[in-house]
């Protein structure tokens, strides 16, 4: 069975907070969905749902939701009070359900897969937020949570076994956050050499 | 006095069948397995986080990188996400020629597994013969893409390589070399009493407890679960081809080897039935679009199972975040209970019966 149709029904119906619910289908007849909650409340009763569908719990990913990117000011700048009025500080966009977007929120996206079709649940954490556990009721949540927690300053609540995954447990965790790692300290650079000798000598793979 | 009759024995990092790194420590009761720990970690390079600093159409080269054995099903999942999110429709003639690429690399891999499979049971003899009979298709590598190990096939919005009349032919004639061998090598693994003595009953993993791990490819195929994503969200090709499923109940070592010689079977019918019915046209498109902003979840069948990813660009060069889950970190999990009961001895066996993928596990 695949997606079934009502399936942003029954979400809606797991997430009193609200949902913003979207799909599409490829040319090739698969079927992806997106879900993002107004409140990480709802995560353990919409996975339940997903349990329900019989649904299997493939991927998470977790990442900072970077600030969107700044307009760019007008060079001339308007005289007198217009120019005044034109430096108050900007209201911080916000997600529909009222996480804000500033640079610190983290954006955790759950995906399922049910015989081929895909649903994201995603649901936005504040800094120094977290959520519930999936792994109780998927057990391959387990890994994907660890990994995110020793990556970010995500709480995961009610993991049943929280201890490191790759990092050594000597090390603080959020460590992509609080330490500088050497790829940031150099910024993750490498030389160009190679692939500019590839793309003079070829013009071009695309 | 009475002896303590419970041992910790530390396995790993290294050398566990494979070349790669991977910590285990496993409780034991005299000979028998009751528990083990799996630690991983060592070989955590950050690739994730690299993708971010390279340009969309660097990491097509970077994500080929990550692993190599499968090293061809990542730049072509992560293409199939980029191409979503640009609407980029990779012409039909690429469509089919990803097939083969795809179909070379499995054969390759699959007999790699199985040909440590004999080494790890002491017939070296029979790991030498499929060995062996693997060279044939690194040759096919070696002529058809330029590379024995990373193809370099894939780019966004079609492939890099094409075949000529003379290709074709010299690809032909090596699939008519391969198949024989591939059928002697599943009879072999059928009926050979040291293969069988080794691998029968050993390392199961229940449908349920397949289920539970979220297993994929071979490993869940071979615990009765029929899941394959070249039929389940066709790709590529795939929908216009017929792709046989082969499933198994046994859940043992024994039943994931038969699976995979199986799947390197149907793999040379594939590539033949692409030959036969391959368009002519284009092989990729020919600009260089830029990468609007979106996001897009793509998986392909790699030869462990479903390999999937998560791209979400913001239109600048560089994607906003890139995430992948390779089969192998779903397939870990289902080692506790493969152990469950083991005997030391059979450790390294069941470990290498998930075909584990270190570098893919950890990025």
């Amino acid at each position: 069975m695949r997606l079934p149709q009502d399936i942003e029904a029954r979400l809606r119906a797991a997430a009193p907070h609200g949902v913003e619910f979207s799909s599409a289908v490829t040319p090739l007849g698969v079927t992806t969905a997106w879900c993002g909650l107004a409140d990480t409340d709802d995560l353990l009763p919409v996975a339940q749902a997903m349990l329900a569908t019989g649904a299997r719990l493939s991927m998470i990913s977790a990442s900072l939701l970077p600030t969107p990117p700044e307009e760019e000011e007008e060079e001339e700048e308007p005289e007198g009070e217009e120019g005044a009025a034109e430096k108050a500080p900007k209201p911080v966009p916000m997600t529909f359900g009222g996480t804000p977007i500033d640079g610190t929120s983290y954006e955790i996206d759950y995906h399922f897969d049910l015989e081929g079709d895909t649903l994201t649940v995603i649901a936005y954490v504040p800094h120094g937020g977290g959520v519930v556990s999936l792994t109780p009721i998927f057990r391959t949540a387990d890994w994907a949570e660890r990994e995110m927690m020793e990556n970010y300053a995500i709480a995961i609540r009610e993991h049943p076994d929280p201890r490191r995954l790759f990092i050594d447990p000597a090390i603080d965790s959020a460590v992509l956050e609080r330490l500088i790692p050497f790829s940031t300290l150099v910024n993750a650079a490498s030389t160009k050499s190679l692939w500019d000798k590839v793309m003079a000598g070829k013009g071009g793979a695309s | 006095m009475t002896p303590a009759n419970t041992f910790t024995i530390p396995v790993g990092p290294l050398h566990v069948a494979l070349e790669e790194p991977m910590y285990f420590r496993i409780d034991v009761q005299g000979e028998t397995v009751n528990s083990v720990e799996i630690n991983a970690g060592h070989v955590h390079r950050g690739v994730e986080y690299l993708t971010t600093k390279r340009s969309i159409y660097q990491d097509v080269v970077l994500t080929e990188r990550i692993c190599s054995l499968c090293s061809n099903s990542h730049p072509e999942t992560f293409v199939m996400a980029i191409e979503e999110i640009a609407e980029i429709e990779p012409p039909d003639r690429s469509r089919y020629l990803r097939v083969i690429a795809a179909e070379v690399k499995r054969i390759a891999s699959h007999l790699f597994n199985v040909g440590i499979l004999a080494h790890l049971t002491g017939y070296e003899t029979l790991f030498m013969h499929v060995m062996q009979v693997r060279e044939i298709v690194q040759d096919i590598k070696e002529a058809v893409f330029g590379n024995r190990m990373d193809l370099g096939a894939m780019c966004i919005g079609g492939v890099r390589y094409d075949l000529d009349d003379e290709i074709t032919a010299f690809l032909n004639a090596s699939l008519d070399k391969l198949a024989p061998e591939i059928d002697t090598l599943i009879k072999t693994y059928r009926t050979n009493g040291s293969i069988l003595r080794r691998t029968k009953g050993v390392g199961v993993l229940s449908h349920d407890e397949a289920i539970a791990c979220g297993v994929v490819g071979p490993v869940a195929r071979a615990s009765g679960i029929d899941y394959d994503v070249r039929v389940k969200a066709p790709y590529a090709a795939y929908d216009r081809l017929t792709v046989p499923v082969p499933t198994l109940t046994g859940g043992d070592v024994w039943s994931r080897a038969m699976i995979r010689l199986e799947e390197a079977r149907i793999a040379i019918q594939l590539i033949r039935d692409c030959l036969r019915d391959l368009p002519g046209g284009l092989t990729h498109i020919h600009d260089r679009p830029d990468i609007p902003a979106g996001r897009a979840v793509t998986k392909c069948e790699a030869p462990r199972g479903e390999l999937i990813y998560y791209v979400k660009t913001n239109g600048a060069p560089e994607p906003e975040r890139v995430k992948w889950r390779v089969p192998s970190f779903m397939n870990w999990d289902s080692l506790r209970f493969m152990f469950h009961g083991a005997k030391i001895a059979d450790i390294a066996i069941i470990v290498n019966s998930i075909d584990p993928c270190v570098s893919c596990t950890e990025r």
